[in-house]
C-alpha cells in the first residue's frame, strides 16, 4: 500500500493550501511529482492514493498522469538517461549516442536494464542546444556527449550504486 | 442575411456558424468534431473553407467553418483548391493510424469517417509506417470498444461527460497515443452510454447487442417507431432482417428526443425476439391447445356472446387496440387495466392538461427552460431522456447567460464552457430519495410525498400569496419555499415537472399549483407529469374506470367473460386482488405478446403484435400522439395487432360481413367520432393509401441485398413481397426515393451520407425541426381563455407511524420496464429486487442492512426482500424496486406492515 | 415492281425434268457435304469422359476460400451481397469466440452463407467486391440437379477443402483461373 512519509504529507497539505477551498484538484501536478520522488514511478495504486488525498476520482488522476511524459507509468531504473533527440542534438550525433547506449546496456528505448539500474528514454529539446549532444541524468545535464563520456557516466553510476548499497 | 458561397448568393440565418449554414443549404462539407447538439470546438480541422475579405480578394484565408459566424455579405469558397487540398490532407493524416478494417467493422456502411473520406477524395495511403495499436476495454454488455479505429475527434468524451454528465469515460495520454476509455475495464455507468455508438463518427464505440445478430445498415428493413419503455415516447427506428428485430436507432424528432436515446430505449428491443413470445393462438381446455384462426374466432365468439363481457385495457397497448376493445365490449364495460390509485392520478393529470391553463411541455422545451422544479419524481430512473433534457436546461442556461455577457455565439462550445465554468441554471429536485440528477441541482430535498406536496403548495402560496387557504407552513418550509420561489420568479421559461410514481395526488396538485402561480405576465410556465407506461396518457384520456372498479362489478354481478388486452394485471395490481378477479370470471381471454402471469390464467390466448410487428398510435405524457409502424413482415405466424383481432371479433359479433380490409385509419376515424377528446388523431400520420407520384415509401434502402436469396432456403419460388395495407410504407426497396413526410421517415440516408449524420439533410436547419414539421400531434391545446384550475388540498405533514410504513416504488433506469427487461444485456445490469429504508426505520424494525424483510398489506403477503439502508430515504417510508422483471404489482402509496 | 437491290434473282419456275424429279443428283450433292464432314475436326467432345478446356477467365461455380492455415477468409462484410446484381447472395454474420481463431481468419465470420444459383448470372462482381479474397469463381460450372431447392448453395457446398488436410482437393477446387486484379 502506497503511503507518503510524514514529511511529504505535510508538504502535500502545504501545496493544497495554496489553492482556494474546494479546488484541491489544482494540487495534482506537484503532488504527483512528490509521489514520483518517493516511489520512483506512478503505479495505479499510487495514483489511487493521490486521488484519495485530493478527494477526486481516480480517473481524474489517470487522465493527467498519462498526459505528461515526465510521469513514469512504468517502473524505471535508478538512473534514467533522457537523451535529447531534437534537431540540434541530432545534427551533432545524438542518434549515434542513443545507438551506443542501446548497445552498451543491451536495452531498447523505453526499457530498463535487468539489474534495474538504467532506463533509456528519448526526449525532445531540453534547451541546451549549445552543448549538443546532451542528456539529462536525474537533475543534471550531461553535455557534449561522446562515446567515451557515456562510458564514464555509466561507470560512475555503477560506482555510485555500489557505494550506496 | 446574404452570404456568397462559391460565387452564388444564399440567404442564411444569422447567428449560425459557416458549417451549419452550408449544411442547412444542402452543401456538402466534411466535419468530425462538430455535432449539432454539442457545438463546435474546432479540433479536427476537417471543415476548412476559404474566406475572402471582399470581391477583390483573390487570395483569401483558410478558416475552420465551424468556428466562424456568418456575417452579412460574407464570401467563402468550399470548392477552392487550397481548401480542398487542406481537407484532403487532414483526412489523410487522420487515417494514418486507422486500421482500414471496414469489412470487419460494425460501423461499415453507416460510417461518418467512410463518408468523409470519400467526400474529400482521399484514396491512396502514402504513410507506410507502422500503425499504433491499443488494447481495448470491456465497457459492459451494451457498448463495444475498439480503440484502434479512433481518429481523436473527442466527440465521445464531450458527449459522455459534458452532455450526459457521465464521469467514468475519459481521455488519457497525449500526442499520437491519445486513449478514450475508462480507468479500467468495467461497465459504463451512464444510462445514456448507447448514444456513443451514434456519436462516434467511426467504429470505436458500437452497439454490442447488434453484434450478436449483426446486419449492415443497408441490409436492414427499417420503419419509424416509437419507444415503448417509458412515457416520454422517444422516436426510434426499428430495424429488421430475417424476421428478427436487429437493432433500434435514434429517429430524430426536434420536439422530443433530438439526437439521443436512453439505453433502456435503445437496447430494450430484444423482447420482440424473445423465446417467451406468444406465436400461436391457444384454447387451453382442449387436448390440442393450438388453434387455427377460424377455430379461435368461433370459440371466442361463442364465449363473448354467452355472458356479459368485460374489457380490460392496457397502458402499454396502442390507442387503436384499446379503442377496438372498447368497441367490442361496449363503453360501459371497458376498464383501464391499472389500479384505482394510479387511474385516479392519471385522470387528474388529464384534467390539468386539458384545462389548457399551463403549457404541456415537450422535451425540446425542457432543454430550453431557464429554471426547472422537479417535485416527487425520480425522472432519472422513470423517464431518463427527460433527465437528460433537464441537464441540458441547467447547463445551457449558464451557457446562454455567459454568451450574452460577452457576445460570443452559444455554439462556441469550449469558449462557453471556459466562461461558464461551474455556473449552472436553476434546478430544484424535491424527491423521495436521491437521484443522480441531484448532482447538478441547486436545491435538493428528500422527504415523504405529503411533505413534498406541502413544500410545493408553500412555493405556490409564496408566488401568489392568498391563493392557498390553509397556510400553516413551518418556518423552515417557508424559508425553502422562498428560496425556490425567488429563483423561479427570475426565470422567463420555467418548467415544473412531477410524476405519478409517488402515488400521491397532492404532489401533482402542488406541482400544478406552482406552475399556475408562476404562469403570470411575461413568464411562460410549462408543466409536465411523468407517467408509468408508454400509452398511460392515451388510456387515461379515454376516461374509463379502473381495474378495481371492474373487480368490484364482477364480484357483485358475477358471470362475466374478461377480455384482457396486452396487460399483465399482476404487474399493476397486488396478486391477491388479481387472483380474486380471475376467480370470479367465467372465462378469460387474453391478448398479449409475451407469456406472463396473466396469460397463465387465460383460457383463450391470442398472439398479439409488439410495436415491431404491428401498427398503432401512442400518446406520450406530453399528450403527443405518435404513430409507430410495423417493421417485421408477418407471413406465417398468427401474430397480429390486438386491434385487428378485436375488430375481427367485432365484425363476427355484429354479423357484418368482413368484406373490406381494415385500416388503423378507419379505426381512428371511428375513435375520433366516439371520443371527441381525440380530435385530429387521424392526422397523426399520412393515411394508408398515401403515395408520392403513385409510389409508396420503401422500408428498405436501395442497396438492400439478397432479395432473391433470403427466403430461398425455405421456398425457392420467391414469394410476393409482404403487402402492408395499413401504412404508406412498403416492404420493398422500390418506391419513392426522395424525402418522405417527416412522420414516415423509415431511415435517414442521403447520397454520400450513409451514417446517422445524414439527418442534417432531413432538417429545415441543423438542430431544427424535420422538413415539414416534427412528427406527432399535440392533443392538448393551450387555451388563452382557460379558467385557472387551482387546487387547495394542502395535506397534513407526514407522520411516521410506529408499525406502518409508506410503500413507494423505486425504479431503475435500465432494469425497470416490463418489456425491456427481456433484453439479456439490460437484465444483467438490472439490480436484484430490494427494499430500502432509512437507518432510523431499520432501527425501529430492529433490522439491519441486508436482512430479509416481508411486506404485508391488509393480509396480503408479498415475497421477502433484502433491505438496504439508505440515508436519504426519510423515516417511515419503504422503497421497493419496481418495474423489474421479478417485480409484481403492489399497493403503492399505502401504509403497509413489515415483518422481519 | 421496281426492285430495291441489284441482286435480285428471278425464280426459275420451269417444270422439272424427270431426272430432276428423282432427286438423285441432289441427294448425291447432299451426301457429299455430309461425307466431307467425316474428315473435318470434330466440334463436339465426349463429355463427361472428356472435358472442354475453359478460357482462362471463365467464371464458374463460387467457392469460399481459406487462407494458408485453413481458416475461412470470409468475414461476412456483406460487400458481395450488395454488389450482386441478381441479389442472389445472403449471409448472416457471427462473432468469432476465443478458441476459434484457427477456424476463422477475422473477428467476424459468416455463420450462414447462401447463394441462389438459379438467380446467379456468374458476372463475378462478388469476386471483385470481396476485400478479403474470400469468394472466388472457380472453373467448374453448376452441376445439374433434380430439384430447384438443391440450387440454393449453402456454406458447406461453397467452402473449399482445407489446404492443409486435403491439398489435392483444394488445388482442384481452386483451379487456375485468372483472377481480376
Amino acid at each position: 500500500m502506497a503511503q507518503f512519509t510524514e514529511e511529504r504529507l505535510a508538504k502535500v497539505k502545504e501545496i493544497i493550501a495554496r489553492y482556494p477551498d474546494g479546488k484541491q484538484k489544482s494540487a495534482l501536478l506537484p503532488v504527483l511529482h512528490l509521489a514520483q520522488e518517493q516511489f520512483g514511478w506512478l503505479s495505479s495504486e499510487t495514483m489511487d492514493y493521490v486521488a484519495g488525498l485530493l478527494q477526486i476520482e481516480p480517473i481524474e488522476v489517470y487522465e493527467v498522469a498519462t498526459f505528461y511524459s515526465m510521469y513514469n507509468l512504468k517502473p524505471v531504473g535508478k538512473y534514467m538517461f533522457e537523451v535529447c533527440q531534437t534537431g540540434p542534438c541530432m545534427v551533432r550525433g545524438s542518434e549515434d549516442i542513443i545507438e551506443y547506449i542501446k548497445q552498451k546496456l543491451g536495452i531498447k528505448v523505453g526499457e530498463t536494464t535487468a539489474d534495474g539500474l538504467f532506463t533509456l528514454k528519448t526526449v525532445e529539446c531540453l534547451g541546451a542546444c549549445g552543448y549538443a549532444p546532451m542528456m539529462q541524468l536525474g537533475k543534471h545535464y550531461r553535455e557534449h556527449l561522446t562515446k567515451e563520456k557515456v562510458d564514464a557516466i555509466i561507470e560512475e553510476c555503477r560506482r555510485n550504486a555500489a557505494a550506496n548499497n | 442575411m446574404f452570404i456568397h458561397i462559391d460565387n452564388k448568393t444564399y440567404t442564411v440565418k444569422a447567428g449560425k456558424n459557416l458549417l451549419e449554414a452550408c449544411l442547412t443549404l444542402d452543401l456538402d462539407l466534411p466535419y468530425f468534431c462538430w455535432h449539432p447538439a454539442m457545438g463546435s470546438v474546432g479540433a479536427c480541422r476537417q471543415c476548412a473553407v476559404k474566406v475572402y475579405k471582399d470581391e477583390n480578394d483573390m487570395k483569401g484565408r483558410l478558416v475552420m467553418s465551424c468556428m466562424e459566424t456568418v456575417t452579412e455579405g460574407l464570401r467563402l469558397s468550399i470548392e477552392d483548391k487550397t481548401a480542398k487540398a487542406f481537407r484532403e490532407q487532414v483526412i489523410e493524416w487522420l487515417m494514418t493510424n486507422h486500421p482500414h478494417d471496414c469489412p470487419v467493422c460494425d460501423e461499415g456502411g453507416a460510417c461518418h469517417l467512410q463518408d468523409m473520406t470519400v467526400m474529400t477524395g482521399h484514396d491512396y495511403r502514402r504513410y507506410n509506417y507502422k500503425k499504433r495499436t491499443y488494447t481495448n476495454q470491456y465497457l459492459g454488455p451494451l457498448i463495444n470498444h475498439e480503440m484502434n479505429r479512433c481518429i481523436q475527434c473527442y466527440r465521445c468524451v464531450r458527449y459522455y461527460r459534458d452532455y450526459a454528465g457521465g464521469d467514468d469515460l475519459n481521455v488519457f495520454a497525449a500526442h499520437n497515443h491519445v486513449y478514450f476509455g475508462r480507468e479500467k475495464d468495467g461497465v459504463l455507468q451512464s444510462p445514456f452510454s448507447g448514444n456513443l455508438s451514434e456519436v462516434c463518427p467511426t467504429g470505436v464505440f458500437t452497439d454490442k447487442t447488434l453484434k450478436e445478430h449483426y446486419t449492415r445498415k443497408w441490409d436492414l428493413t427499417m420503419a419509424p417507431s416509437v419507444c415503448n419503455h417509458c412515457s416520454v415516447g422517444c422516436n426510434t427506428i426499428a430495424a429488421e432482417r430475417y424476421g428478427q428485430l436487429r437493432c433500434m436507432l435514434n429517429r430524430y424528432n426536434g420536439d422530443v428526443n433530438g439526437y439521443f436515446l436512453c439505453d433502456r430505449g435503445r437496447f430494450g428491443y430484444e423482447f420482440v425476439n424473445s423465446e417467451n413470445r406468444i406465436k400461436q393462438a391457444l384454447i387451453r381446455s382442449r387436448t390440442n391447445e393450438a388453434a387455427t384462426e377460424s377455430e379461435i374466432m368461433e370459440h371466442v365468439q361463442s364465449l363473448i356472446s354467452m355472458s356479459k363481457v368485460v374489457g380490460i385495457g392496457s397502458p402499454r397497448a396502442s390507442l387503436e387496440s384499446n379503442f377496438a376493445l372498447m368497441q367490442l365490449v361496449g363503453k360501459e364495460n371497458f376498464y383501464q387495466g391499472i389500479s384505482e390509485d394510479e387511474a385516479h392520478l392519471n385522470r387528474l393529470v388529464v384534467e390539468m392538461l386539458r384545462s389548457g391553463c399551463v403549457h404541456s411541455v415537450s422535451l425540446k422545451e425542457i432543454e430550453q427552460a431557464d429554471a426547472v422544479l422537479i417535485i416527487g419524481e425520480d425522472i432519472w430512473n422513470t423517464a431518463p431522456m427527460m433527465a437528460l433534457a433537464v441537464r441540458q436546461a441547467v447547463v445551457k442556461t449558464a451557457a446562454s447567460q455567459a454568451s450574452q455577457e460577452i457576445k460570443i455565439p452559444v455554439w462556441l462550445d469550449s469558449a462557453i464552457k471556459e466562461l461558464a465554468q461551474e455556473e449552472k441554471g436553476f434546478l430544484a429536485t424535491l424527491t423521495i430519495a436521491t437521484s443522480p440528477i441531484d448532482d447538478i441541482a441547486t436545491h435538493s430535498w428528500h422527504a415523504a410525498p405529503d411533505d413534498l406536496a406541502r413544500l410545493g403548495f408553500a412555493i405556490a402560496s409564496y408566488l401568489q400569496p392568498g391563493k392557498i387557504v390553509n397556510t400553516d407552513f413551518s418556518e423552515a418550509l417557508l424559508d425553502k419555499a422562498k428560496k425556490i420561489g425567488d429563483a423561479l420568479k427570475k426565470a422567463k421559461n420555467p418548467v415544473v415537472i412531477t410524476g405519478t410514481s409517488c402515488y400521491n395526488d397532492n404532489v401533482i396538485k402542488a406541482a400544478f399549483d406552482v406552475a399556475v402561480a408562476l404562469n403570470t405576465g411575461e413568464r411562460k410556465t410549462s408543466f409536465s407529469c411523468v407517467m408509468t407506461e408508454c400509452n398511460s396518457m392515451g388510456l387515461a384520456m379515454m376516461g374509463s374506470p379502473s381495474f378495481s372498479v371492474a373487480n368490484e362489478n364482477i364480484k357483485t354481478n358475477g358471470h362475466a367473460t374478461a377480455v384482457i388486452l396486452e396487460n399483465d394485471v399482476y404487474k399493476h395490481i397486488p396478486s391477491a386482488n388479481a387472483d380474486e378477479f380471475f376467480n370470479s370470471c367465467d372465462h378469460v381471454i387474453v391478448l398479449d405478446a409475451l407469456h406472463n402471469a396473466t396469460t397463465e390464467k387465460a383460457q383463450v390466448l391470442l398472439p398479439a403484435a409488439t410495436f415491431a410487428d404491428g401498427d398503432g398510435t401512442l400518446v406520450n405524457n406530453e399528450g403527443r400522439a405518435q404513430r409507430f409502424f410495423q417493421v417485421i413482415p408477418n407471413t406465417t405466424s398468427q401474430v397480429q395487432e390486438s386491434w385487428r383481432w378485436l375488430k375481427k371479433l367485432q365484425t363476427l359479433k355484429l354479423h357484418t360481413l368482413n368484406g373490406h380490409a381494415l385500416h388503423p385509419d378507419d379505426l381512428l376515424r371511428e375513435m375520433e367520432t366516439a371520443l371527441p377528446q381525440f380530435e385530429g388523431i387521424t392526422n397523426v400520420s399520412p393515411k394508408h393509401d398515401f403515395t408520392i407520384h403513385g409510389e409508396k415509401i420503401p422500408r428498405e434502402p436501395h442497396r438492400y441485398s439478397g432479395r432473391t436469396a433470403i427466403l430461398a432456403n425455405k421456398n425457392v419460388s420467391e414469394p410476393k413481397p409482404f403487402n402492408d395495407g395499413d401504412s404508406p410504407l412498403s416492404f420493398t426497396m422500390e418506391g419513392y426515393k426522395g424525402t418522405p413526410p417527416s412522420g414516415v421517415v423509415p431511415f435517414f440516408w442521403s447520397p454520400g451520407w450513409n451514417s446517422v449524420q445524414s439527418v442534417n439533410k432531413y432538417q429545415e436547419e441543423t438542430n431544427g425541426a424535420l422538413r415539414g414539421g416534427n412528427p406527432g400531434l399535440q392533443l392538448f391545446k393551450n387555451k388563452s381563455d382557460a379558467r385557472d384550475l387551482f387546487f387547495n388540498d394542502v395535506p397534513e405533514s407526514f407522520v411516521v407511524a410506529k408499525d406502518r410504513w409508506l410503500l413507494l416504488p423505486k425504479y431503475d433506469a435500465l432494469g425497470s420496464g416490463e418489456l425491456s427487461s427481456y433484453t439479456a444485456a439490460l437484465k444483467t445490469l438490472s439490480p436484484q429486487p430490494f427494499a430500502s429504508m432509512s437507518t432510523g426505520s431499520l432501527q425501529a424494525l430492529n433490522a439491519k442492512d441486508g436482512d430479509m424483510l416481508q411486506i404485508v398489506d391488509a393480509g396480503i403477503m408479498y415475497g421477502s426482500l433484502p433491505v438496504k439502508a439508505d440515508e436519504n430515504v426519510c423515516d417511515g417510508v419503504v422503497l421497493v424496486t419496481a418495474g423489474l422483471r421479478e417485480s409484481m404489482g403492489m399497493s403503492w402509496g399505502t401504509r403497509v406492515q413489515i415483518k422481519k | 415492281m421496281q426492285s430495291l437491290t441489284n441482286r435480285v434473282k428471278p425464280v426459275d419456275r420451269k417444270p422439272m425434268t424427270f431426272l430432276e424429279k428423282i432427286y438423285l443428283w441432289e441427294i448425291a450433292k447432299g451426301m457429299m457435304i455430309t461425307i466431307k464432314h467425316f474428315f473435318k475436326r470434330k466440334p463436339t467432345i465426349k463429355y463427361p469422359e472428356q472435358k472442354r478446356e475453359f478460357s482462362s477467365v471463365f467464371r464458374g461455380l463460387h467457392i469460399l476460400n481459406r487462407d494458408e492455415q485453413g481458416r475461412e477468409r470470409c468475414t461476412a462484410c456483406g460487400l458481395c451481397a450488395v454488389a450482386c446484381p441478381a441479389e442472389a447472395i445472403t449471409m448472416e454474420a457471427a462473432e468469432r469466440k476465443t478458441g476459434e481463431e484457427h477456424l476463422y481468419r477475422e473477428e467476424k465470420y459468416a455463420a450462414r452463407y447462401e447463394i441462389n444459383m438459379l438467380r446467379c448470372i456468374f458476372c463475378g462482381l462478388c469476386e471483385e467486391a470481396c476485400p478479403k479474397d474470400a469468394i472466388y469463381l472457380s472453373q467448374t460450372f453448376t452441376p445439374s440437379n433434380l430439384t430447384r431447392a438443391q440450387f440454393i448453395y449453402k456454406k458447406d457446398d461453397l467452402l473449399i477443402p482445407d489446404p492443409n488436410k486435403d491439398p489435392e482437393q483444394y488445388a482442384k477446387a481452386l483451379g487456375d483461373r485468372k483472377r481480376p486484379q
